[in-house]
C-alpha cells in the first residue's frame, strides 16, 4: 500500500508540474516506482493507478503531444483539477460534516474524503442520528449530477424506451429523485423518476447543451396530478372521526372546519382545484369522508366510487 | 491534508490530527510517505519536504499540492444535498446555511436552480419523538395502520427519528409486536412520553425504508389507460406490458385495501385484469362508501 501511495504521489507531481501531454512510455521510464517492471507488469500497474487518481476525482485525460496528433499523451488540466474552493469557515465545515452524517444518500455512508479536500473536519462527528434518508442509488444520481453539473448529454432506459436527454436539473422531493430535462433536440422539459431509469451512460463532451436561462428546477417539477388545476370548486365534506384526525392534518389554511357534535365529526368546507385529484385523496379516507356539496361533485364521487366515470 | 497543511504553515500536529481524523502516529507515518516523494531527479531537490518539528507540522517544496483536487460528483453531491435537506426539513444552524450557499456557488456555477432537495415537512410530533428518543424515554402512541386502517394503542422504544421515501418514521422496539417495528410519525394520532426509561440497543443496523416485497404481499396486474399512466411513477410497480391496449403494470402491497383504493380511485382509466383478493376488497370498498352515501340526503 505504501508503495502504491508514494507512486501516485509521484506520478500526480509529475502530471501536474510537467506542462504538457506525456506518453505513458515517458511515465513509465521518469516516473519513480515504475522503472524496474516487465511490460505487462507496467501496463495493469499503470490502468491501476489510472484508475485510483480517476476515482479520487483527478481529471487525467488524453491530449495529442503534438501538432501532428501523431502520439497521445496523459494530461491533468490543472484548471480542471483545482478544487473551486468555496472558502468554508470551520464552522460552515463542521455543520457540513455533520450533515453528512445525519442523511444518507445511497446505501452508505460517506468517507470523509469530500470534507478532507476542503479543508478537513475541525471537530470530528460521530454517532449522529440519521435524520434522512435520500434513499436510491447513489452511483446513478452522482453520474446525473455531474451531467447536470457539466451539461452533459445522458442516456438512459425508462419504461422499456430509450431517452436521450439534456439534464437541467436534479430533484429530490416526496421522497424520489428526479432527472429533468427536455429530450434532445427537443423544448418540453419533462421529469423522469431516478429509480426508474436503467442503463444510464453519461456523454463523453462537457457544455453539450444550454440550458436556458431562468431555469429553475424547483418549479420546473410539476405536481400534478395530485396539485395543479384549473377547477374552481367550494367542496363541503363531512369527516367521521375515524377520518377527522387525518384530513385536518393534511389540511391547508384554505379549509373551514366545523365541529359536528362530540364524536369527532368534523365538516370541512374547502377549495379544490383538481377534481379528480381531490376524488383520489377523499377515498384514502374509506367510508369515513362523505361529500355532501355541491351535488355535481357529490355525484362525481358516487360515480367514479361505482366505476362509471 | 497536504493543501491544507501548505496553505497554513505553521500549524500543529494536534490540529492537523484532529482535523483529518489522524492518531499521532498515522501522521508521522503519513509524513514519512510524502517525503521520500517529489519530481523527477528525485534528488534533495526534487523531493517534498515533509516532518514534525517540535509540535509543528512542516510541508515544503510542494507547491504543486498546494490546491486540493475537485470533489467527485458523488462527493458534492453527498455533501450538498445533506445540507441542502436539512435547511429544507428546518433543522439547519446558520454556520450549515452558509456552508451549504457557498457549496452551491462552488459547485453549481450555473446557478443553485439546478439542484433541489425537500424533505417533507416535519408532523408535528416529531419534534416530541425526537426528544423521547434523546433522553431514552418510552412513549405511548396510538396508531393508524395505513393498510389495515386498524388503530391500536401500543407502547413503543423509540431508536431514532428519520425521514425517507417521502415521510417521517420512528424507529423502535414495539412491545406490542414484541419486536422491532418502524411507525410512520403522521399516522400516530396520539403520542405520550412515559416516564419510564429503556436500555437503547447498543448497535443496531441502519433502517431500510424501502418497498421491499414480502410472502404475504398481495398482488395485482392492472391495465391504466393513457391518463392513468401516471399511476407508474408514484407506485412501486412492475411494468408487464407496455402495448396499444395501455400500460399493464403489476402492483405488490401488503394489504387488499391499499390495491383496492387505487383501483376505486381510478375508476374506468383503470381495469383490473388479475387479483381475486384484491377484486374482492374493491368490491367490499365500493359499497361501504355507497352505503354511506345512501345512508344520507344531501
Amino acid at each position: 500500500m505504501k508503495t502504491v501511495i508514494q507512486r501516485l504521489l509521484n506520478l500526480l507531481a509529475f502530471l501536474l508540474t510537467v506542462g504538457r501531454p506525456v506518453s505513458a512510455d515517458e511515465i513509465r521510464h521518469t516516473v519513480a516506482g515504475y522503472g524496474q517492471d516487465s511490460d505487462e507488469t507496467f501496463r495493469r500497474m499503470f490502468e491501476r493507478d489510472k484508475d485510483l487518481l480517476r476515482s479520487l476525482g483527478i481529471p487525467l485525460s488524453m491530449a495529442a503531444t503534438d501538432h501532428w496528433e501523431v502520439e497521445f499523451g496523459y494530461v491533468v488540466p490543472p484548471e480542471d483539477y483545482r478544487l473551486d474552493d468555496p472558502g468554508l469557515a470551520d464552522d460552515e465545515l463542521a455543520a457540513l460534516g455533520l450533515a453528512a452524517h445525519a442523511v444518507r444518500v445511497g446505501s452508505t455512508a460517506p468517507g470523509p474524503g469530500a470534507l478532507f479536500k476542503l479543508g478537513g473536519s475541525p471537530a470530528q462527528v460521530a454517532g449522529e442520528p440519521l435524520a434522512a434518508n435520500l434513499g436510491a442509488d447513489a452511483d446513478v444520481i452522482a453520474d446525473m449530477f455531474g451531467a447536470v453539473q457539466e451539461h452533459r448529454l445522458v442516456t438512459f432506459e425508462y419504461r422499456d424506451k430509450k431517452r436521450r436527454l439534456e439534464p437541467y436539473g436534479l430533484v429530490h422531493r416526496r421522497g424520489h429523485w428526479y432527472v429533468l430535462g427536455p429530450a434532445r433536440g427537443e423544448t418540453d422539459v419533462r421529469a423522469y423518476r431516478l429509480d426508474r431509469a436503467t442503463k444510464v451512460t453519461v456523454g463523453a463532451d462537457v457544455e453539450a447543451f444550454e440550458r436556458p436561462a431562468g431555469f429553475k428546477a424547483a418549479t420546473a417539477l410539476s405536481d400534478a396530478p395530485w396539485d395543479a388545476g384549473s377547477d374552481d370548486v367550494q367542496a363541503t365534506v363531512i369527516f367521521d372521526a375515524e377520518g377527522a384526525w387525518w384530513a385536518e392534518r393534511q389540511l391547508t389554511s384554505a379549509a373551514v372546519v366545523t365541529r359536528l357534535g362530540s364524536e369527532g365529526s368534523i365538516e370541512v368546507t374547502l377549495p379544490v382545484a383538481n377534481r379528480d385529484a381531490f376524488i383520489g385523496w377523499l377515498i384514502g379516507f374509506d367510508d369515513h369522508a362523505e361529500v355532501t356539496g355541491p351535488p355535481e361533485l357529490r355525484a362525481q364521487v358516487l360515480a367514479r366510487v361505482r366505476g362509471e366515470a | 491534508m497536504l493543501p491544507w497543511v501548505i496553505a497554513n504553515p505553521g500549524v500543529r500536529v494536534d490540529e492537523v490530527a484532529e482535523r483529518f481524523g489522524y492518531s499521532g502516529k498515522e501522521l508521522t507515518e503519513d509524513l514519512n510517505l510524502v517525503f521520500v516523494c517529489g519530481l523527477p531527479g528525485y534528488g534533495p531537490g526534487d523531493l517534498m519536504d515533509a516532518y514534525i518539528d517540535e509540535d509543528e507540522v512542516v510541508v515544503d517544496m510542494a507547491d504543486y499540492f498546494s490546491a486540493s483536487p475537485r470533489l467527485t460528483p458523488a462527493e458534492a453531491l453527498t455533501l450538498l444535498s445533506s445540507g441542502m435537506a436539512l435547511l429544507s426539513a428546518g433543522l439547519a444552524s446558520d454556520a450549515l446555511e452558509r456552508g451549504v450557499a457557498k457549496l452551491q456557488r462552488a459547485l453549481l456555477p450555473g446557478g443553485d436552480d439546478s439542484l433541489v432537495v425537500d424533505l417533507p415537512i416535519e408532523p408535528d410530533l416529531v419534534p416530541l419523538l425526537r426528544g423521547a428518543v434523546q433522553v431514552g424515554h418510552t412513549v405511548t402512541i396510538t396508531y393508524s395502520g395505513l393498510a389495515s386502517g386498524l388503530t391500536t394503542e401500543r407502547t413503543i422504544e423509540p431508536w431514532s427519528v428519520f425521514s425517507a421515501l417521502g415521510n417521517w418514521y420512528v424507529r423502535g422496539q414495539c412491545r406490542l409486536a414484541e419486536g422491532e417495528r418502524v411507525f410512520r410519525v403522521d399516522r400516530i394520532r396520539d403520542a405520550v412520553v412515559r416516564e419510564e426509561t429503556f436500555a437503547k440497543p447498543a448497535e443496531s443496523p441502519e433502517p431500510v425504508i424501502d418497498y421491499s416485497p414480502g410472502v404475504d404481499d398481495v398482488h395485482a396486474v392492472i391495465r391504466l389507460s393513457p391518463e392513468a399512466r401516471w399511476v407508474a411513477d408514484y407506485y412501486p410497480v412492475d411494468v408487464v406490458e407496455d402495448g396499444p391496449q395501455g400500460l399493464t403494470v403489476r402492483f405488490s402491497a401488503s394489504a387488499p385495501l391499499v390495491a383496492a383504493r387505487l383501483l376505486v380511485r381510478l375508476g374506468p382509466s383503470a381495469e383490473l385484469v388479475e387479483g381475486d383478493e384484491v377484486a374482492a376488497a374493491a368490491a367490499d370498498l365500493r359499497a361501504r362508501i355507497v352505503t354511506r352515501y345512501m345512508a344520507s340526503t344531501y
